[in-house]
């Protein structure tokens, strides 16, 4: 398997410059918060502060006296407190301290925070519980009345393969351990913001809002009102980072600003602060992780048992689809015959847990790969061997069952491993005896399903405009969310249809305009959602062609033979009846094999415009179905894999534990680059957000109040922090994405943070089985609190 | 935000009547790294705030100076960024300069003051331990008068300052340490933007490769800054090793443990502390930590 | 409430405003002046997003209060364009793929054009320093790097 480079394309597979990088350098972008409307005023709501209770008695006449006011409004006064998930827009029974009792609508922002200041909240405290093993004993406080046991039902998965209890009868070891994660906020530096404002005349809602998804959030919007989809619009606006956080509580961020704007009549804006966005965003959820493995003498994996166990939060509306990711990964990139793990989520009076970047997956990596680690350390093996022996080849059977093809981790792994040196630097720091500071080198590798695979249909839509001077709109459900997707539609569209990328112009996402194509999330976006573009572009382009010859370009022949440089007549039994004659490539109509005779696409949009001809296409995509058995979790559970390894390598403070990363080479197979400079930024982002989850990240949660919620204190990696980065990029003849690629954004972090555990062990000789390894965690092998 | 007037004084005597006049209801605005954070988050400490009176355009509480005797005096208003980088602190103390350039991000040692950090009643202000060091003494002002307050007298508690409603910090004074060799060390969470877990700013002196004179202030250690007269003695007439050093680190943790009592941050803190203050003095003496 | 009036340097054009004494300069920028290239992340001078340049030096602008900057002059990521041509830096920040969601994009060049103003050359550890009040949650920060060495033709080291 090559590294990048090898492919040819005309639009794809090159690092053409963004599409939205010149308003974003100029500060002309617009983001939600940015936008401001005549008669606008401001919304705001009061959060209780409490993490289980009951309010009691709520006054708001003093806040409804005051100048501005134009609005004070409280559970007693939503029609729907509840949204069509779990999640509240407001609510007089406290579940989790971001919790809204009341909200508050006035002109100014200050005369917001003044009313929210005056309402007058009486709470009756009710039972809590935090922790997800408190939670399951017998007789726990109950946090959701449909949970009776707090497991969140919908959330459990299963895994079984082969025999278990007779392989691990049959090993030769059986190592047991269990691991545990933080809470990580996705701390995206825009927080949330959302515009509602109603049309006076047809009382249509417009909502401009920072959403990740658009469409998920017009649920909540058209929800609260009461209205049908097609009288909310979303028009999402540039979008400062999401990485999966803005959707339930931008969701009903939107929904409350759209509800106070048709109450009062004017539109209304509505942002959070950074400390609300800590409150009410979903979190990366804590995983409670049992693993058992049952190995052979010479290495091989036997049996493999596990329990993940995962935060839920409140509320929920994610744990039962991470959780099935984290079953379809919960054996690894390993090939195990007998395979035996169960998943769910538990409700606690804490902050959701909900998408994050990974999706479960570094979690579970943190754990598997420091077990492998573990497991080939106890039985006298080098872990790099042991990765040998067990990882997934083609033709393999998966732990879900399905056979394998075109599997490249080996040569993925055995590539990183060779460029930094892994296996003689982990030797010799084996050696060290400073006291003082120690070097460690860790590795971890990684398998992604690409897409959504079974996890729900992967379809999507996207339309494709000529216009009459030649320039092409691409336009698609998916939305940009700083990642790339307008500049790599643009590319994809361009490849497919056979113009210059420069010819096309990505549309940004409004609900109005285009079918629901579901949520940009997943690494799916370009795997699978631009199947719809490449679809749509093919589309066109035959259209396109069939316009050219009958708009009579390739009518004639004279000019024809005189451009190639043939005898006159020589093509008189020669005519061009058909577009399929015809090839259109780089901005070009031309016969294939008389190519010196081009026509320019924006001749034929030009004259076709005049012509009534059709100049754009729609092209719906639906991917092969994944079928897999709920009870057994086998099938098929996606198209394809992504294929990483993480090395990296750290210093560490032996007499403070404090974890320096030094350096960090990331590979990935992607397939094909259809942007190269983009997927490295993708990787070195993932490297760093790695980074911080592994050595300093921590939402601080005390009885399920949030110690750390602003950025002072909740700590993400500096530019000073950042370890030195090598990124390798691999690509393959593995077809099943759009034009062969994978997906990269998640891959991209999920393995850095179990692959710096491992090197904080191979300096320390100290296993960190609780994430993060900060200062007193790496020092004492436990975190310190007050409590 | 609450409602507030902005007054700028032309004079340090105008700044003193309105901190005279609005005694209690009036803060002094330097760098605002600090105040308006506070500000922001409604702290009660500033509840009776109504006025904030802009010092940054007197000329008193800038600039670097240096008497005939040796004394060295720095503007209260003066920012980090201008103190890590003069030549003068470079010379006379260094470990001043690399504690002022350890603080937040470039922006806010930008807009910080010196004067802000000793008298916004942190507990991590970075600066105080090398200004404890260096035995700095503040120069507060007020109608009625002037005092002198020892640099670890200033902060008596989380958000509590030796500092009257009246009172400004003008200028903070040192002898010159270019005669010792000093270093700073700090341990955060993460290499920029970080809040001191704890520091330690050291000086030694040393006279025909024995140590004269030592000064040791742990910052984050102790309730209440200080230096550490006991664990500064066992220096004294010896000649530097890391061996020495370690002891004298654990003489420290004894003594944090002795004036705070045993604590929850204990475990960490006793050996972090042993091995932060040998690091400093081993960088003090350009020697390795590990024989 | 008594209004102040402002007078300061704003992208080498003078302004005259009247502001609330309390204003934090952030709030005057976007709220009055309509500058929305200077954006609040975090409000307590952490993540930089709000960057100006205030004579020369960087600046959280969520930290300033406006009527502070009387008599100055400020620069914020509107001031950098001149007659259509990109600062070279934005040029290198776009050519570089350095930004992604773009949100933080203005506060970094604000923080690089502030550093290669008074050091034409950095080492790649001052530009580490220089930038580091800026938080990135999308690019890890290295595409920014190498924007910045290529503007200042600076030699990767340390």
């Amino acid at each position: 398997m090559p590294l990048y480079g090898k492919k040819q394309f005309n639009a794809i597979n090159r690092s053409v410059p963004r599409i939205d990088g010149y308003d974003k350098v100029t500060g002309r972008a617009r983001f939600a918060a940015d936008l401001s409307m005549p008669d606008m005023v401001y919304g705001g709501v009061l959060r209780s502060g409490r993490s289980s209770a009951k309010v009691v008695h709520i006054d708001t006449s003093e806040a409804l006296r005051l100048p501005g006011v134009l609005a004070v409004v409280t559970a007693a006064d939503v029609e729907k407190p509840q949204s069509w998930a779990s999640y509240m827009y407001i609510t007089d029974r406290v579940r989790y301290v971001g919790d809204v009792v009341a909200w508050a609508c006035a002109e100014t922002p200050q005369q917001v925070r003044e009313a929210l200041a005056a309402i007058r909240v009486e709470y009756e405290e009710l039972p809590a519980v935090y922790d997800m093993r408190a939670a399951l004993e017998p007789g726990a406080p109950v946090v959701q009345e449909k949970y009776p046991d707090n497991i969140f039902k919908e959330s459990v998965f299963h895994l079984r393969k082969g025999n278990v209890e007779k392989a691990f009868a049959e090993a030769d070891f059986v190592i047991e351990r269990e691991y545990e994660t933080q809470y990580i906020e996705h701390a995206y530096i825009e927080p949330e913001a959302a515009l509602a404002v109603q049309h006076a005349g047809s009382g249509e809602m417009t909502v401009y809002a920072a959403a990740q998804n658009p469409f998920f959030t017009r649920r909540y919007v058209a929800d609260i009102l009461g209205a049908p989809l097609n009288r909310v619009q979303i028009l999402q606006q540039t979008l400062g980072g999401s990485f999966g956080g803005k959707e339930e509580g931008l969701g009903l961020l939107a929904a409350r600003a759209a509800w106070l704007c048709r109450h009062v009549n004017r539109p209304v804006k509505m942002t959070f602060t950074r400390e609300e966005s800590f409150l009410e965003s979903s979190k990366r959820h804590p995983f409670l992780l049992r693993y058992k493995a049952g190995i052979m003498k010479d290495g091989r994996i036997v049996a493999w048992e596990g329990t993940q166990i995962d935060n839920c939060g409140a509320y929920n509306n994610q744990t039962q689809f991470m959780n099935w990711r984290a079953n379809a990964h919960s054996a690894g990139v390993y090939s195990i015959a007998n395979v035996k793990t169960d998943t769910f989520g538990v409700f606690t009076n804490n902050v959701h847990g909900g998408a994050m970047r990974g999706y479960s997956s570094p979690q579970l990596l943190f754990a598997q790969e420091q077990f492998i680690d573990e497991i080939a350390e106890e039985i006298g093996l080098s872990e790099v061997e042991m990765r040998r022996i067990n990882c997934l080849k083609t033709g393999n059977q998966h732990a879900t069952g399905a056979t394998l093809s075109h599997v490249t981790i080996s040569e993925v792994m055995e590539h990183t491993l060779a460029e930094t040196d892994y296996e003689k630097k982990r030797e010799t720091y084996k050696k060290q005896t400073s006291s003082v500071k120690r070097r460690g080198i860790g590795m971890a590798i990684c398998h992604r399903s690409c897409g959504f695979g079974a996890e729900s249909p992967d379809a999507s839509g996207a339309m494709l405009i000529a216009n009459e001077d030649g320039s092409v709109l691409v336009h698609s459900g998916l939305a940009e969310n700083g990642q790339g997707l307008k500049t790599a539609y643009a590319q994809i569209a361009a490849e497919a249809l056979g113009v210059p990328y420069e010819n096309v112009q990505s549309f940004g996402v409004d609900t109005h305009a285009i079918a629901d194509c579901g949520m940009t999330v997943a690494s799916r976006g370009t795997v699978m959602g631009a199947q719809s573009v490449r679809k749509a572009g093919l589309q066109l382009n035959a259209v396109m062609r069939q316009n050219a010859v009958e708009l009579g370009f390739f009518a004639d022949m004279r000019k024809i033979e005189q451009v190639n440089g043939l005898k006159p007549y020589s093509l008189d039994d020669f005519s061009v009846n058909s577009g399929e004659q015809l090839l259109l490539r780089d901005g070009v109509f031309y016969l294939p094999d008389y190519p010196a005779y081009t026509v320019p696409f924006n001749a034929v949009t030009g004259s076709g415009i005049w012509a009534g001809k059709q100049l754009s296409s729609y092209a719906w995509f639906v991917p092969e179905p994944c079928v897999q058995d709920h009870e057994t979790g086998q099938g098929v559970i996606a198209p394809t894999f992504a294929y990483g390894c993480v090395v990296a390598e750290v210093e560490v403070d032996m007499r403070t534990g404090y974890v320096d990363v030094l350096h960090v080479t990331s590979s990935h197979d992607v397939g094909t680059a259809i942007n190269p400079a983009l997927i490295k930024g993708q990787i070195y982002g993932g490297i760093v957000m790695g980074q911080g989850f592994a050595v300093m990240e921590d939402v601080e949660l005390h009885a399920g109040k949030v110690g750390n919620p602003n950025l002072d204190e909740y700590i993400l990696p500096t530019a000073m922090d950042m370890p030195n980065m090598r990124v390798n990029v691999f690509e393959c003849d593995d077809e099943k994405g759009t034009y062969g690629a994978k997906s990269v954004g998640e891959p991209a972090t999920e393995a850095v943070g179990a692959a710096i555990a491992n090197a904080v062990y191979s300096a320390t000789g100290r296993r960190i089985r609780k994430n993060p390894a900060g200062l007193e965690q790496v020092l004492l092998g436990k975190k310190l609190s007050k409590g | 935000m609450q409602q507030l007037q902005y007054i700028k004084p032309k004079s340090l005597h105008e700044a003193l009547q309105y901190l005279h006049e609005y005694a209690g209801q009036a803060k002094p605005y330097a760098g605002g790294t600090d105040l308006m954070v506070q500000l922001r988050a409604g702290e009660r400490r500033l509840a009776e705030t109504r006025y904030l009176i802009d010092i940054n355009g007197l000329a008193e509480l800038h600039g670097f100076a240096m008497k005939a005797d040796g004394t060295i005096s720095i503007g209260a208003a003066t920012s980090h960024s201008a103190v890590s980088q003069s030549a003068l602190l470079q010379e006379h103390a260094p470990f001043l300069c690399a504690a002022a350039s350890s603080v937040g991000s470039p922006q806010i040692r930008n807009m910080g003051t010196v004067g802000g950090n000793l008298c916004n009643g942190s507990p991590a202000a970075d600066t105080l331990s090398p200004f404890v060091a260096l035995g700095a003494e503040i120069e507060l002002h007020s109608l009625r008068g002037l005092r002198s307050v020892p640099a670890p007298d200033i902060y008596i508690g989380a958000g509590k300052v030796k500092l009257a409603p009246d009172e400004l910090a003008v200028r903070i004074h040192f002898s010159s340490a270019a005669a010792y060799n000093t270093a700073f060390v700090k341990l955060g969470r993460r290499k920029a933007l970080a809040i001191s877990r704890m520091n330690v700013a050291a000086a030694l002196l040393l006279e025909e490769g024995r140590i004269a004179d030592a000064r040791i202030a742990p910052g984050c250690v102790f309730p209440v800054p200080g230096r550490v007269p006991m664990a500064e003695k066992l220096l004294l007439g010896q000649t530097p090793c890391a061996h020495l050093f370690f002891e004298c680190g654990k003489a420290v943790a004894e003594e944090m443990n002795a004036r705070t009592g045993l604590r929850w941050s204990t475990p960490y803190k006793q050996p972090v502390a042993e091995a932060l203050v040998q690091r400093a003095l081993c960088a003090a003496a350009g020697i390795a930590e590990e024989e | 409430m008594v209004t102040f009036s402002l007078s300061f340097t704003l992208n080498s054009a003078p302004v005259h405003i009247a502001i609330e004494p309390n204003a934090r300069l952030l709030d005057v920028l976007r709220d009055q002046l309509g500058l929305t290239g200077v954006k609040e992340g975090c409000g307590v001078g952490e993540c930089g997003a709000c960057t100006v340049i205030i004579d020369g030096e960087t600046a959280d602008s969520c930290l300033v209060l406006a009527a502070s900057v009387a008599g100055k002059s400020v620069t914020t990521i509107e001031g950098l364009e001149q007659d259509g041509i990109l600062h070279p830096l934005q040029q290198a920040v776009l050519d570089h793929h350095a930004l992604q969601c773009g949100f933080c994009t203005p506060g970094f060049i604000l923080s690089a054009k502030a550093l290669l103003d008074k050091n034409p050359h950095p080492t790649r550890n001052e530009i580490k320093t220089a930038i580091s009040g800026n938080l990135c949650r999308c690019t890890g920060y290295m595409q920014l790097i190498e924007a910045i060495e290529d503007v200042a033709g600076a030699r990767q080291e340390g």
